[in-house]
């Protein structure tokens, strides 16, 4: 559906648009059940579908090296986040459910690649120190963008996100921990942490989306308080935190222009490549056929699973008389 | 795709209770096949961290919403013949603020109803005079709850596993300090 030409709220009751923007200027959240413009219904789904399908891609890269932690410590904080990201999918499936998706609409548009997730789950994890990166960046960034989202105007929304929060600081933390000893280690340790940024940094520059001049939802997800800082915004934060952090632990940022701007107290990038975006958005990056390849995968690998559960389901329901629920 | 054999199993939505002498509250859904299973999914996506010591599970076939709005739009109930029978009881949860938060609404209480206009009657009468920015009547018969024996091995393991909080994490000072002792890594 494509609504670029026409106006999306045409068709709405201009008292209850009215009624609906003024309960979201006062800070009110919407919940399931309240009236809403169907705009924003369809915002929200594609949003929140999208954000638990990275969460679930986004187990691949990282679980992929769990049987290659270097030590104990190091694999059970692995199994822990990966087990957060299965978490943190669930709680958004959950929250879009309210909106009327199934969560079978929602898989099969996974599984059968209709569906956009973040583009930086499609770069290989080539190291070990690659796990460390992605917690830093991948999840610094991740976060930069949730918090904000935290704020959302749409309730089930904004609670899977203040949970999300709570428990990926942890990812962040870790990954910053690892990184920094790794930079302070031996040679071939530092070297190690200066490859996996020179290849993560610009992928998670990227991955907060398009400049605020080419995303055109921002405005009307902005009056609705879906979004309540544009892309440009969030990049800016996550840049300000993370420019000077990672040149204090030695490494140095792959970007020739980068600079901190004294006259605005600002971190300046250089140009994002954009067609390197939209590649790997629209399917053609580095791992999007592998990524699919291993969810159907373990899609497929767990049908029997499914079905036995169910099985057992029915035939308990059957001896009892109960109804099934 | 046909979904005839590999359809996803019903929704149960989930309350759980943080500590000892707190009410339990919504915190979101799992799908499962049956009350048991939807427990363990339960535990497995809402109690990774400590704070839990009781998790209940309802159908959400059992669970009636109404937000405030819903509500204050709801026609009032034609006078209806007193239904027969004994009456349900209901667990209510409500939502009594906008602010930011991991859960939908609290447990306030239980009210009984021949039908579910009764029991939210019972309720608003109950709530009257408190904010109530929505309302849920839950089946309380349909209401599946974890063993509070069974608190301990069910909730336990999560206190141990230190690594999954935040403050355990070094700083950049103390990094420093280990880098330079050769601290393992």
């Amino acid at each position: 559906m494509t609504v670029t030409d026409r106006d999306p709220l045409a068709h709405e009751d201009p008292r209850r648009l009215a009624e609906f923007e003024a309960r979201i200027a006062a800070g009110e959240k919407i919940e399931p059940g309240d009236w809403m413009p169907s705009e924003y219904r369809r915002q929200l789904i594609r949003m929140i579908s999208q954000h638990a399908h990275s969460e679930w891609v986004g187990m691949l890269p990282e679980g992929a090296w769990i049987t290659a932690a270097p030590s104990l410590r190091r694999k059970l904080i692995l199994i822990a986040k990966v087990q957060d990201e299965a978490g943190h999918g669930q709680y958004l499936y959950h929250a879009a459910e309210t909106l009327g998706a199934t969560r079978e609409e929602m898989v099969d548009a996974l599984l059968e690649g209709r569906a956009k997730y973040s583009s930086v789950f499609n770069y290989p994890t080539l190291t070990w120190a690659d796990v460390g990166m992605i917690g830093w960046l991948v999840d610094g960034a991740a976060i930069k963008n949730q918090v904000m989202l935290a704020g959302c105007s749409y309730g089930p929304y904004s609670r899977a996100m203040v949970r999300i929060c709570a428990e990926e600081t942890f990812h962040h933390k870790q990954g910053q921990e690892m990184v920094r000893r790794y930079a302070a280690g031996s040679p071939a340790q530092r070297r190690m942490a200066q490859d996996a940024l020179d290849r993560w940094w610009w992928p998670a520059m990227m991955m907060l989306g398009p400049h605020d001049s080419d995303s055109p939802n921002t405005p009307l997800l902005k009056r609705w308080g879906v979004k309540v800082k544009t892309n440009d915004e969030v990049r800016q934060e996550f840049l300000d935190e993370h420019a000077p952090e990672l040149l204090e632990a030695g490494l140095s940022i792959p970007d020739p222009e980068l600079r901190f701007d004294e006259a605005t107290g600002h971190w300046v990038h250089g140009p994002i490549d954009w067609d390197e975006f939209w590649r790997v958005v629209k399917g053609d990056g580095p791992m999007n056929a592998e990524r699919l390849a291993a969810r159907r995968q373990a899609h497929e690998e767990g049908r029997w699973v499914r079905e036995a559960m169910a099985a057992h389901a029915a035939r308990a329901a059957s001896a009892t008389g109960a109804v099934p629920a | 795709m046909s979904h005839a054999a590999d359809t996803q199993w019903p929704r149960w939505e989930v309350l759980k209770q943080d500590a000892e002498g707190k009410p339990h509250q919504a915190v979101g859904s799992v799908h499962a096949a049956d009350a048991e299973h939807a427990l363990l999914m339960a535990r497995t996506v809402f109690a990774r961290r400590p704070s839990a010591v009781s998790m209940w599970v309802a159908p959400a076939a059992s669970v009636r919403s109404f937000t405030a709005q819903e509500l204050a739009e709801r026609e009032a109930p034609t006078e209806r013949a007193p239904a027969a029978g004994a009456p349900e009881r209901y667990l209510v949860v409500r939502k009594a603020s906008h602010r930011r938060s991991m859960a939908f609404g609290e447990l306030v209480g239980e009210v009984e109803g021949a039908n579910v206009d009764e029991a939210l009657a019972a309720a608003l009468a109950r709530l009257a005079g408190e904010p109530v920015l929505a309302l849920w009547l839950v089946e309380a018969r349909a209401v599946v709850r974890s063993d509070p024996a069974e608190a301990d091995p069910w909730f336990g393991p999560a206190r141990d596993k230190t690594y999954k909080q935040q403050s355990v994490y070094s700083s950049r000072a103390t990094a420093r300090q280990d880098a330079a002792k050769g601290v393992p890594r």
